[in-house]
């Protein structure tokens, strides 16, 4: 600007006529401030619109910016999933996937047939149908082998590449199938506890794009990998020799609610998630419900002893079939006489059972029912789960059924969180697939029946392996205890007694419970072996001493030898202490 | 005034020289911390590829079916197990300090096929070549 030296008086004439004409006569000092104020005035706003938008920033977070659509399933990262002594179960393992950007391509023909030439798989009009799409961007083949991602690199395609994604490799296979579900091809959980894990603020973690790196704390689980693996193997055994139709089985700590190993065949490969489809393949333990036969017997002991009004050697009359209705309610093995409550136990007698739970009444039948948690959904971190089946009215003919297991059906993890309160003192302890101390078991623990019920149950159990159905699950050293169950399946409306569900119960060690198994075959075929008999005590029974024989030593439960019987260990310390 | 303008004009070049130094400094090592990261994200993969091998390799399954194929061993047994306060107290030594030792020498003359433990190794399970199919 000229005006540096305008405002004094000593400037030449032909100079100030020549400002004139150019600016007219204006005050130039005047001119000069109000140019400034405007520059100030324009530099305010401009700092203020900065200022404001960073508080908008701040405020409202930037809605730009995120990764979406392919780069995001990249970005994937799962934390690894651990056993309770940190073997691994899930973890990530980097694999490289195959894209190409279809405007970069140079010669799409020659680039179809180099490609379905070195990866044979590849489906050649899928692949043009890709390449000929108006995207950047079209992914080929996810997770490619080292040796075939060399392969495409030596043809030297231009506008093709690879980036590394985020597998998840199942390293124990099939061992742990049910619990620990799967994933799908963008790392998502779509069953178990890896959809579990989703829910629990995964999900969200993806969608800000922090998952990225696997610095994520693992999670460990419950679970044993040896005791689910040698429970595993013991039930494909037996599926196998019984020609079963399906087998399962859970081991549970008694104390903690903790799920040690779980079990259901036919299970899949997590690797392979095809096969998780089968509709066969279902978790039973969870998904299922079963009418559990005789093993709901000892709830309706339970009942009765915890009421106070029915004490081990009431008398139960089981001469003649109890005649309700249309219905007789028969038994196995009829002694014709009047039974003990113990009797009515070890006997598996359906009479006795039904005429105790009479005795109690249909409301009280249903309240304890209700209060052991078998009426109603059980929840766990595992997102399948079931609801029982109940009676639509609930009569005395339905409290008669049910008093031996029939009539009701509930999911086997269900079953088997009430026998856990039956025998570790009576506390309800909701199951879990995580890791849980017994101290955290107790705050969510309910007292659902006297501590000397819990020890009468455990005499009973006890007895029934010494003297009852479950004698051929007695392994020695292990003070085991059982109940087991036949179940006939209703197909068509109507009870066959050729199709049974066999359930078979243990409890480790019967004085002072730590672990409790349970044991399913569905539909076990008779064999020269077992005479020809189908019940539970001639295949669930010995297939769980079998499995009791692998895991105690893994459970770390001591074996001991010469201990007195149930009536003077069990029964007689219990009421030595109170 | 002349000479003020210059210093300042001096302080101005070194400062904005300092600066570029102290960007450029920074910026090798925001490079090197940014290489340095990839190094440790690359350990990590390799780390995690590793320990899926390790649990494949050790996974129960496997040991199973490797252990029924080339070994006589069998699951334990309640019997085999013992607590240790029944075990007799240690025997004084015989063995004067320059014999040789009589277990080195034991196990010296001990073939590899018999097989240890409690319970003796069942009557087919002898090293023939017939009782090895047997096995498997």
């Amino acid at each position: 600007m000229s005006d540096s030296a305008s405002a004094t008086p000593a400037e030449p004439f032909r100079q100030r006529l020549i400002r004139k004409l150019l600016y007219g006569n204006v005050d130039r000092a005047a001119k000069a401030r109000a140019r400034v104020g405007l520059a100030m005035l324009a530099f305010t706003a401009v700092f203020a619109i900065i200022a404001l938008r960073l508080v908008m920033y701040g405020v409202m977070g930037d809605t730009h910016g995120r990764r979406g659509g392919a780069q995001d399933a990249v970005a994937t990262a799962r934390p690894d999933i651990l056993d309770r002594n940190g073997e691994i179960l899930a973890t990530d393992v980097k694999a490289p996937s195959l894209y190409a950007e279809p405007r970069k391509l140079i010669d799409k023909d020659e680039a179809i047939e180099l490609l379905t030439a070195t990866l044979p798989d590849l489906d050649p009009g899928e692949v043009r149908d890709r390449l000929s799409s108006r995207k950047g961007f079209v992914w080929l083949k996810r997770e490619l082998t080292p040796k075939q991602q060399h392969d495409v690199f030596k043809l030297g395609l231009p506008g093709v590449g690879f980036l590394r994604e985020n597998k998840r490799v199942y390293p124990t296979g099939r061992d742990v199938s049910h619990l620990i579900g799967l994933v799908n091809i963008d790392n998502q959980g779509i069953a178990g506890m890896e959809k579990w894990l989703d829910g629990n603020g995964l999900a969200d973690l993806h969608r800000a794009g922090f998952a990225t790196d696997r610095q994520q704390e693992p999670i460990e689980l419950a679970v044993d990998l040896r005791v689910e693996h040698a429970l595993r193997d013991e039930l494909m055994k037996a599926k196998e020799k019984f020609r079963a139709k399906a087998a399962s089985g859970i081991v549970s700590n008694v104390r903690t609610g903790e799920i040690v190993a779980m079990v259901s065949l036919p299970d899949f490969d997590p690797n392979n998630p095809k096969e998780a489809n089968d509709p066969d393949r279902i978790n039973r333990l969870t998904t299922g419900v079963y009418e559990m036969g005789s093993t709901f017997k000892a709830f309706t002991l339970a009942m009765a002893l915890d009421s106070g009004k029915t004490t081990l050697n009431s008398m139960w009359d089981t001469r003649t079939p109890l005649q309700y209705g249309r219905f007789r309610i028969h038994d196995d093995h009829p002694l014709g006489r009047a039974i003990n409550t113990k009797e009515v136990f070890t006997y598996s007698s359906n009479i006795g059972a039904a005429r105790i739970a009479l005795s109690q009444g249909i409301e009280a039948h249903k309240a304890f029912l209700a209060k052991m948690g078998q009426l109603t959904r059980l929840r766990t971190e595992l997102p399948e789960s079931a609801s029982p089946i109940l009676p639509r009215h609930w009569g005395e003919l339905n409290t008669v059924t049910i008093a031996f297991g029939h009539g009701i059906a509930v999911a086997p993890l269900q079953a088997v969180m009430g026998i856990d309160a039956l025998v570790n003192g009576g506390y309800l302890i909701p199951p879990t697939f995580l890791k849980r101390t017994e101290a955290d078991a107790m705050k969510l623990a309910k007292r659902v029946i006297k501590p000397e019920t819990s020890d009468k149950m455990r005499f009973l159990m006890r007895l029934n392996a010494e003297v009852g159905t479950a004698r051929k699950a007695d392994v020695a050293g292990y003070y085991i205890g059982g109940k087991t169950g036949t179940a006939e399946k209703v197909i068509n409306g109507r009870y066959a007694k050729k199709k049974v569900l066999n359930a078979f119960t243990a409890i480790m060690p019967a004085d002072n419970p730590q672990y409790q198994l349970l044991v399913m075959l569905d539909e076990p075929q008779a064999l020269p072996e077992t005479h020809g008999f189908i019940t539970s005590g001639w295949n669930a029974v010995p297939t769980g001493g079998k499995v009791i024989a692998r895991i105690a030593p893994l459970l770390g439960i001591k074996p001991r030898f010469d201990l007195p019987p149930s009536d003077r260990l069990i029964l007689a310390t219990s009421r030595e202490n109170r | 005034m002349r000479i003020i303008h210059f210093l300042v004009i001096c302080a101005l070049v070194i400062s904005a020289a300092y600066v570029y130094r102290i960007k450029m400094d920074s910026t090798v090592r925001t490079e090197r911390v940014l290489r340095l990261r990839a190094d440790i994200r690359e350990e990590r993969n390799k780390i995690a590829a590793l320990r899926a091998e390790w649990a494949k390799l050790s996974s129960p399954a496997r040991l199973q079916g490797l252990v029924e194929r080339h070994t006589q061993l069998r699951p334990v047994d309640a019997n085999q197990f013992d607590a240790l306060k029944n075990l007799p107290a240690r025997p004084p030594s015989f063995i004067k300090p320059n014999d040789p030792d009589p277990i080195g020498a034991m196990i010296d003359v001990v073939s590899p096929d018999e097989a240890t433990g409690s319970i003796p190794a069942p009557a087919s399970a002898s090293s023939t070549p017939a009782a090895t199919e047997g096995v498997q």
